[in-house]
């Protein structure tokens, strides 16, 4: 310990230069299914879904109690029957909205060809490093595998970066690493749909093909991983890109407020690389 | 017996941080704006721990931070060790309990966790990080970094105690 003491820079240029060889090598390297990391994803599972419920709670607790205290305070003769009527509104109005989004998710389950599990978004990354990245509620105990994507009704998700036993992580389609094969759904124009952080680009479209603001992109299903048809976004801007065209691609949820998806019981017909 | 508790103590707030970061505290909500808790943890070991296990607590906490960020794992693991291991070293050369020297060594340890981070990446890969956002962590880091010690010390002495 006391080495440490005399010579902390030392011990940092030898552990940087320890971290970038092993960061190298990692990177060359295909992504195993890591038993420890599965154990970190179950081992937070628990906490995060706690969390997700009780916050959960919470709110609607707020929305349903707290917010009419205050109509009591401004009128106590009408408070009671207010109360009433805005709780059975808003329960109504919940349950419309879950009975929508259930409508639609089952929608999907029957649109497709594969089986889907159904699953909530529980947490986000806690590294701004790759912040495109969340958890969901359900691992490999339902299913899920590594490479498996991931949608809503509204489209494509993304895919599973790492399964634990009941949670996974899903790398957006938003992600600087997510790459989607793809087609504009109105002329067929072939591209791939690349994440930039905080939306995606749709790259290497041909020069002479036909793109317009307001185009829907759809997945190919030549990349192995998504199938085809799925909606990925809506064209937003085009521009010339050396020999092709690129265009801004708007995915049309917003990836940031994600509650409920669903994850497509389809394995990846190629091996799944992290990085 | 006492540092046994104090390890538990460490080992405890370091899982709850990581829990409190990807739920409410998550980039993916905050933006740059979110506190490190864990790095901030991380500083107060390197500043503050008597506790011999406190180095595999750092790189845990690592390891955490690359498990649920779907990073390549070993890159905070080992940034957040050397970050320790630096911390740790140089505690003896300067008055932690200063909170100018708190609030400068959580400003620069992000600094320094960043760099290490960056320069990794740069390496093999185009991973683009604005020195913005980075001074930007580096300054809520601190501003949050502060009070959260003053808590952990108060936990601390407790164990001690």
């Amino acid at each position: 310990m006391s080495f440490l003491r005399r010579h902390p820079i030392l011990i940092s240029i030898v552990l940087f230069f320890f971290a970038t060889q092993f960061i190298s090598f990692r990177l060359e390297g295909k992504r195993e299914r890591d038993t420890f990391s599965g154990f970190i994803l179950t081992l937070t599972y628990y906490p995060q879904k706690l969390i997700f419920v009780l916050t959960g709670a919470i709110v609607g607790v707020w929305h349903n109690y707290i917010e009419l205290i205050g109509i009591r305070e401004e009128n106590e003769g009408l408070r009671n029957e207010i109360r009433k009527l805005r709780q059975e509104k808003f329960q109504l109005w919940e349950a419309e909205l879950q009975n929508e989004r259930l409508k639609k998710l089952l929608g999907l389950k029957e649109d497709t060809l594969y089986d889907v599990v159904s699953a909530n978004v529980i947490a986000g990354s806690p590294s701004i490093l790759r912040s495109q990245v969340v958890i969901i509620d359900k691992g490999s105990k339902d299913g899920i595998s590594e490479g498996m994507p991931v949608a809503t009704y509204e489209g494509i998700v993304g895919r599973i970066l790492l399964t634990g036993g009941k949670s996974s992580e899903v790398i957006l389609i938003t992600d600087e690493i997510s790459a989607v094969d793809a087609y504009i759904h109105r002329t067929r124009a072939r591209g791939i749909v690349k994440g930039t952080g905080d939306g995606c680009v749709m790259e290497y479209i041909e020069k002479k093909a036909d793109v317009s603001v307001g185009d829907k992109v759809i997945s190919s299903g030549r990349d192995g991983f998504f199938p085809e048809e799925v909606v990925i976004g809506t064209v937003v801007e085009t521009e010339a890109s050396g020999g092709f065209i690129r265009a801004r691609v708007s995915p049309d949820m917003d990836l940031n407020s994600l509650e409920e998806v669903v994850v497509i019981l389809k394995s990846p017909e190629k091996t799944v690389l992290n990085e | 017996m006492n540092r046994v508790y104090d390890i538990l103590l460490f080992a405890f707030l370091s899982f709850i941080f990581i829990i409190v970061q990807s739920t409410f505290f998550s980039p993916k909500n905050l933006g740059v704006f979110y506190p490190d808790l864990n790095l901030i943890l991380v500083v107060f070991l390197g500043l503050f721990s008597e506790a011999r296990g406190s180095a595999i607590i750092a790189l845990v906490n690592g390891f955490m931070m690359d498990v649920l960020s779907g990073n390549v794992i070993g890159l905070y693991s080992l940034s957040r060790l050397s970050l320790y291991l630096l911390l740790r070293g140089l505690s003896t050369h300067i008055y932690a309990r200063s909170r100018l020297t708190q609030a400068v060594a959580l400003f620069l340890s992000t600094l320094f966790s960043w760099g290490f981070i960056w320069i990794g990446l740069k390496i093999r890969t185009d991973f683009r990080i604005s020195f913005g956002d980075i001074m930007a962590q580096g300054l809520v880091n601190t501003l949050t970094g502060i009070p959260l010690f003053w808590i952990i010390h108060k936990l601390y002495a407790k164990v001690q105690g």
